[in-house]
């Protein structure tokens, strides 16, 4: 069963439904040997399913999901030798610590003393060794995260799957462990796959991601390309804020321009082959300055008035209407940084260069 | 919350209904209420009930339907504020019993006509608390699909039932749980002799499928063919034949006829009510009721027997039902207890053994017939002796200090009686239990030889 | 903990008058029975020799194994019969889910007796079955023979409390549980086995604890398929017996009670820790799966087999009350409608006492149900424990001794006004059904308000509800699905009960059904309109049942209907 090395896995055109609902639509993907992937998207969006879909959990999916060079599309559970944690840990309550990390050993026949063996080395791994006599309900949250995991991976499974693993913990643990799982995934180098609905723990941990809505893969890619370079708006929208505006795009001298409605302009850096469509222009891309007080060349300025002023530490977060629309900007804050009061009448700097085009 | 004010509206209508069942009916003459316990199934309960009520419309009868023995549990629980007025029910020795606690009070019957004795039994207590209204005779009833399926002879009398033919077929209560089975015991005890008679019990016990634990049980038994004989009161035969079971009854040679019996209770709170029930069913209406298929009772008024069907038994003609048994009151009522916990620690509780021990002595005879050896014919002998066994004697048995131990009642803190009843007992079964044993390893052995 | 600041005297009140009346009406008559066991019967002193006498005689001992066997072995067969249906219910979807539901409970409502009758005619050795398996096979398989009767006719009527139990526990399992095991490489039985079953445990353990409880204590059964060595019978026989003043009959009472004491002391030791299957979060309930065609035809075939056999009694009993006469065959030589002729007028009396102290006993039930709850829940009262000790301490008390009991305690006392004995008259078997139910309803309830959480209450007292506003407005309306299922438990299993109601009848006029149909059975005539009788009482029952759940439903219903209103607005 052993395979030398991490497998890859590859998920060919997979649809899955409940009844008469689907789930997920034609979802196709390639995950490398030893990467750490993430499935991001909102709640609903299919991530979990397709999760499950892998560990073998809900409907047979049409579509081929392969692990390795295995077909498992149809393997039940038990046969994949998949790792997956889940969302709640599942810990068996009627089970001491290492009674639980034992289980996928014993289901594997392996002989007593190597299970003695492969379950004291698990519990050294997640730093609980002497916490294998107690029971589930007496451990603290992140405790049993720990175990969690090494009960999933004292059976070296081929694939290690996350169901939102982070997300019963509190905010402090959660920095801690998500470095610990990273830790954990290289020391073991073994293909993993996570799913969370949390876009900073997407960024942070994974080496690549796929974002998912309404069962369908909007973008795969690496966590700043997605964010930098959102494929769509939804992409855009859910990787951070994003500053969106409505228009039409026209070339001109052999480059395209955006015009909306409210009469707001600008040059678009690149040739754009769709005519309506929108712009989008992240927070922190923007400058802030008092009306008239000169510009960068190539900047676009909008005039506007600020509505209401968001201090959140590291930076301030304006909010400008500008026409009919209300664009975010974040200005980074340093001690005796100026601040613009309400209604104050500003210009909001856009780069061209920072600005993403988006078809309808 | 909605529904449960609704929940509230239907127990409402309960409490409203309560109420309306608690309102009181008119009064006449007599009270207006007569309450009866009684052991007698509803088909006769319920005749005499409707007919009495339609005679003196002013009274509501109530039938308190209770098994004879939880019968005089009840009197006795409750005689410190009694509510029954009379108790109704087959055996006399149940009526000795209240009578005995000071329970019944004495009833003059106005109604003339009836003779002293029915078989070889007085009718009417001597002593005048309780009256005989009715004749019931023991015997033997069996299933016709039942005998036929397995392919049995029809029994005619006791001696019959300890074949080895009926081995496992044969149904009986016992006397502890019903007082007729009770009578039936000591009619054989007593025309047997105590010995004798216990040997033959236990032949016939030896056959048992099972000990009910009601008198009725052994009727039910029978109809539905669950086992295929059953010893029973005659009216529970008669009854259930007239109810289309296809089963039969016979009197054995050996019975008794014995009266059963009404009487009104000490204290009772409507005491003219209950002298007009006595007086209805000593009248010529009140027992001819008694013939009615679903009730089937012998009469205690000779001139009734004119108006009932041919083929019906009548034992102030036919000398031989019930007659061949002087039945001793005295000695029966003295050693009551005893012999219901003796049978109970012979038969009852040990059936297993004894049946494990019948069935190795009637192997083995079976093995011997025809042939001849004398070891083998002794050990068989001995075996059945230990079967017959009986750990007290009749003298040990009818001594007064003795039995006491069986119904010591301590009516003051200084009254001493020596002997705990479950020591007795254990000390019987154990003795019983060990002879069982032995009689079977010595029929075993008995066939090996053969 | 809340306080109690506001209010000092209520609970600490309600408190006392719940413990007065368990007093009253459950310590005091059992203490009068059983003190008997412990007077020498020569001198009346007080000793313990006839407990030695009890364990120097070996029928008792006998009897004692006999009844531990026939307990555990019912727990055994019922498990056998409950847990496919229970895994069948929650596992799967399919249809026979909803069968299982509707007519697996119907065993509890059908007097025990009653029971073994139709039993009888069908499995007895010349039974239904026995002649036509010795027609076609010339065997004959001893279903009803001896201990095995009891154990049979048992298991079929209290399984439901297993399915019952069970069915709630594994519902409410994380699902993840599961999958995290299949993950694992686990799969099958090895699966149920390691990880289902051991998280449904306490559900099993608290349903198969009353399994042995009641079998332990029941009397009706062994005693009318005629097995007198077995303790109930025992000390039934020799209390009842005609002027025998035998002590044994109590010191086996004692025995009885103790034991059972025991019993229950065992499983709460067994469950305590270990109510963990409704902590988790996470997806509630085992994963359900379709059937594919195979595996459908073959659930089917269990799901009616095992019905087929745990409704048997009924089935039994149609045939009877439909049936002439029905000895010695297979079926009934013709069938009539007369025995129901012959009861319809007879009925409507036992109808409406059944109702009446059947309803008025849940009723009373459900209030003390829910006051112990709360109080041991949410009070601090120093002894509140015991309230619950006591209430639930009445499930190990045989109803004869709780018959005899009230007969001894209360024939001396007066109703005022009806100038009858408190013994006599009928409020007091309303009480004594009460008494013997409220173990059902406490369950029900106490059940239901772990899962009113104690920030509602909070809020509530927040806004200015005094503490019995608060349960008024608050709490019980929140419970209500809880106690209405606590009602229906007591109303179904109080209406045919009949251990303590035969000893406590005193007047035709006030007997209940099961009574009725008693009395019918006793004649060769009456079997047919009893069994009549008897298919009366499970069909009102069950027709009162389901409404009782159809209320529940409703409110359910109506309540997440102005949750949505309220949310859309």
């Amino acid at each position: 069963m052993a395979e030398r090395g991490p497998v890859s896995v590859r998920i060919e055109d997979v649809h899955v439904s409940f009844g008469r609902t689907r789930v997920l639509t034609g979802v196709s993907l390639h995950i490398e040997p030893g990467e750490f992937f993430a499935f991001l998207g909102p709640s609903g969006s299919g991530k979990s399913t397709l999760l499950r879909a892998i560990a073998g959990f809900g409907p047979t999916p049409a579509g081929r999901i392969l692990i390795g060079d295995q077909d498992v599309t149809t393997l039940p559970p038990w046969k994949r030798n998949v790792g997956m944690v889940f969302q709640s840990y599942a810990l068996w309550p009627h089970m001491t610590v290492r009674k639980n990390v034992a289980f996928g050993l014993e289901e594997r026949k392996v002989a007593a003393a190597e299970i003695r063996r492969r379950v004291d080395a698990a519990l050294e791994l997640v730093g609980l060794s002497e916490f294998g006599e107690r029971r589930p309900a007496q451990l603290s949250g992140g405790q049993q995260q720990r175990v969690a995991l090494a009960r999933t991976v004292v059976v070296e499974p081929r694939v290690l799957l996350l169901d939102e693993p982070l997300s019963n913990l509190d905010a402090n643990l959660r920095v801690q462990m998500r470095r610990d799982i990273l830790e954990l995934q290289r020391k073991l180098a073994l293909t993993t796959i996570f799913v969370t609905h949390d876009q900073e723990e997407a960024n942070t941990m994974s080496d690549r991601m796929a974002v998912l809505n309404d069962g369908v893969i909007q973008q795969v890619g690496v966590p700043m390309q997605l964010y930098d370079r959102p494929a769509n708006l939804f992409v855009a929208d859910f990787l951070g804020t994003a500053n969106v505006l409505e228009g039409r795009f026209a070339v001109e001298h052999g480059r395209s321009r955006f015009r909306d409605e409210s009469g707001i302009e600008m040059p678009i850096n690149d040739v754009v082959k769709y005519e309506s469509g929108a712009v989008m222009f992240r927070p922190q891309n923007l400058t802030i300055q008092s009306p008239g007080s000169g510009h960068a060349a190539g900047i676009v300025p909008l005039p506007g008035t600020v509505q209401y002023v968001e201090f959140l530490g590291s930076i301030v977060r304006y909010a400008v209407a500008v026409g009919p629309h209300v664009i975010l900007v974040d200005a980074s804050h340093r001690q005796g940084d100026r601040v613009f009061p309400q209604d104050a009448a500003v210009e909001v700097g856009v780069d061209p260069a920072c600005v993403i085009t988006l078809a309808q | 919350m909605n529904h449960s004010s609704r929940v509230l509206r239907v127990v409402g209508s309960w409490i409203l209904a309560a109420g309306l069942l608690g309102a009181a009916p008119l009064t006449q003459a007599l009270e207006d209420k007569l309450v009866v316990v009684t052991s007698f199934p509803k088909d006769l309960t319920g005749a005499f009930k409707a007919a009495f009520e339609k005679k003196y419309p002013g009274v509501k009868v109530e039938m308190l339907k209770k098994k004879t023995t939880a019968g005089v549990k009840y009197l006795q629980e409750t005689a410190s504020n009694n509510t029954s007025d009379m108790f109704w029910a087959s055996a006399p020795d149940a009526f000795e019993v209240l009578k005995g606690d000071g329970l019944l009070q004495k009833y003059q019957v106005k109604a003339t006509g009836i003779p002293d004795m029915i078989g070889a039994y007085p009718i009417n207590d001597p002593d005048g608390y309780y009256k005989g209204f009715a004749g019931a005779g023991y015997g033997i009833m069996w299933n016709e699909r039942y005998i036929k399926a397995k392919k049995l002879p029809a029994p005619r009398d006791w001696s019959d039932l300890a074949k080895p033919v009926y081995h496992g077929h044969v149904g009986m209560s016992a006397p502890s749980r019903s007082g007729t089975t009770h009578l039936t015991v000591e009619t054989l005890l007593q025309g047997q002799g105590w010995e004798k008679g216990w040997a033959e019990w236990k032949a016939i016990a030896g056959n048992f499928n099972t000990v009910t634990e009601r008198s009725f049980g052994v009727p039910d038994g029978v109809n539905s063919g669950q086992f295929g004989l059953g010893v029973v009161i005659d009216f529970f035969g008669l009854s259930s034949q007239a109810s289309g079971f296809p089963v039969d009854f016979v009197y054995p040679s050996v019975t008794t006829l014995v009266p059963a019996n009404i009487a009104i209770v000490a204290n009772a709170p409507h005491p003219e009510a209950a002298g007009a029930f006595i007086e209805f069913l000593m009248s010529l209406q009140g027992q001819e009721l008694l013939l009615n298929p679903k009730i089937r009772r012998l009469p205690v008024r000779p001139d009734i027997y004119g108006k009932a069907p041919a083929d019906f038994p009548n034992p102030f003609k036919d000398k031989s039902i019930g007659a061949a048994v002087k039945f001793d009151v005295v000695k029966s009522k003295n050693r009551y207890n005893l012999v219901n916990s003796l049978f109970d620690v012979m038969i009852t509780y040990r059936l297993d053994d004894l049946r494990a021990a019948t069935k190795a002595i009637q192997d083995a005879e079976a093995a011997l017939s025809g042939k001849s050896n004398a070891e083998a014919q002794r050990l068989i002998d001995e075996a059945k002796a230990l079967v017959g066994a009986v750990p007290v004697d009749e003298a040990t048995a009818l001594d007064p200090d003795f039995a006491a131990v069986f119904k010591k009642k301590r009516k003051k803190a200084t009254d001493k009686v020596t002997g705990r009843q479950a020591e007795v007992e254990a000390e019987w079964d154990k003795l019983v239990k060990a002879n069982y044993a032995k009689a079977k390893t010595l029929a075993e052995q008995a066939k090996s030889m053969l | 903990m809340t306080t109690f600041a506001r209010t000092p005297f209520g609970p600490a009140g309600v408190a006392i008058l719940l413990g007065v009346f368990l007093l009253v009406f459950l310590v005091i008559p059992v203490a009068k029975v059983v003190f008997v066991a412990f007077q020498d019967p020569n001198t009346g002193a007080p000793t313990l020799v006839n407990f030695v006498d009890f364990f120097n005689t070996s029928l008792f001992r006998e009897s004692f194994f006999n009844s531990l066997y026939v307990a555990l072995m019912s727990v055994v067969v019922a498990s056998v019969i409950a847990m496919p249906l229970a895994y069948f219910t929650t596992r799967f979807n399919f249809n026979g889910a909803i069968l299982i539901q509707t007519l697996g409970v119907i065993p509890l409502i059908m007097p025990p007796f009653v029971g073994a009758v139709a039993m009888q005619l069908l499995f007895g050795t010349n039974g239904s079955i026995n002649l036509l398996l010795d027609e076609w096979f010339g065997i004959n398989i001893p279903f009803m023979e001896g201990l095995n009767g009891v154990i049979l006719v048992e298991s079929i009527h209290y399984f439901p409390f297993i399915l019952i139990n069970l069915s709630a526990a594994l519902n409410n399992i994380d699902r993840a549980m599961e999958e995290s095991a299949q993950n694992l490489g686990a799969s099958g039985l090895r699966l149920f086995r390691r990880i289902v079953f051991p998280l449904a445990m306490p559900g099993y353990v608290a349903g198969a604890s009353l399994v042995f409880l009641k079998v332990f204590d029941d009397l009706g059964t062994p005693l009318l398929l005629n097995v007198n060595n077995m303790l109930a019978p025992q000390a039934y026989l020799r209390i009842s017996s005609i002027g025998i003043s035998d002590p044994m009959g109590y010191v086996i009472s004692v025995i009885l009670v103790l034991f059972s004491l025991f019993a229950l002391w065992t499983s709460f030791l067994a469950m305590r820790g270990k109510e963990y299957a409704t902590v988790q979060k996470g997806g509630g309930g085992l994963m359900k799966r379709d059937l594919r065609v195979w595996e459908k035809a073959g659930a089917y075939a269990v799901v009616i087999f095992t019905l087929l056999i745990v409704l048997s009694p009924h089935i039994g009993l149609t045939l009877l009350s439909f049936g002439t006469i029905w000895s010695f065959s297979v079926l009934p030589d013709a069938y009539t409608l007369a025995n129901y002729q012959e009861v319809i007028g007879t009925t409507s009396e036992y109808i409406t006492n059944t109702m009446l102290y059947a309803g008025l006993a849940a009723l009373i039930d459900v209030v003390f149900g829910t006051a112990i709850a709360y109080l041991v829940w949410r009070t601090g009262l120093v002894g509140r424990q015991w309230l619950d000790y006591l209430a639930t301490g009445a499930l190990a008390i045989p109803g004869v001794v709780l018959g005899i009991g009230y007969l001894r305690t209360f024939y001396d006392v007066e109703v005022p006004f009806l100038d009858k004995p408190l013994a006599s008259w009928w409020v007091i078997i309303v009480v004594a059904l009460a008494v013997r139910r409220l173990p059902y309803a406490l369950r029900a309830c106490v059940a239901a308000l772990q899962q009113v959480a104690v920030a509602l209450e909070e809020a509530a007292e927040n806004l200015g509800a005094t503490k019995f506003r608060t349960v008024k407005r608050v709490v019980v309306p929140l419970m209500s699905g809880g106690i209405i299922a606590g009602f229906i438990t007591s109303f179904a299993t109080a209406a045919v009960e009949l251990s303590a109601t035969i000893m406590l009848v005193s007047a035709e006029s006030d007997a209940p059904l099961s009574y009725g149909i008693y009395v019918f059975m006793q004649s060769a005539a009456g079997r047919g309109p009893g069994a009549a009788l008897g298919m009366i009482a499970v069909i009102i029952v069950g027709v009162a049942t389901y409404l009782s759940h159809r209320v529940i439903e409703r409110g359910k219903r109506e309540r997440a209907l102005e949750a949505a209103l309220a949310g859309g607005v």
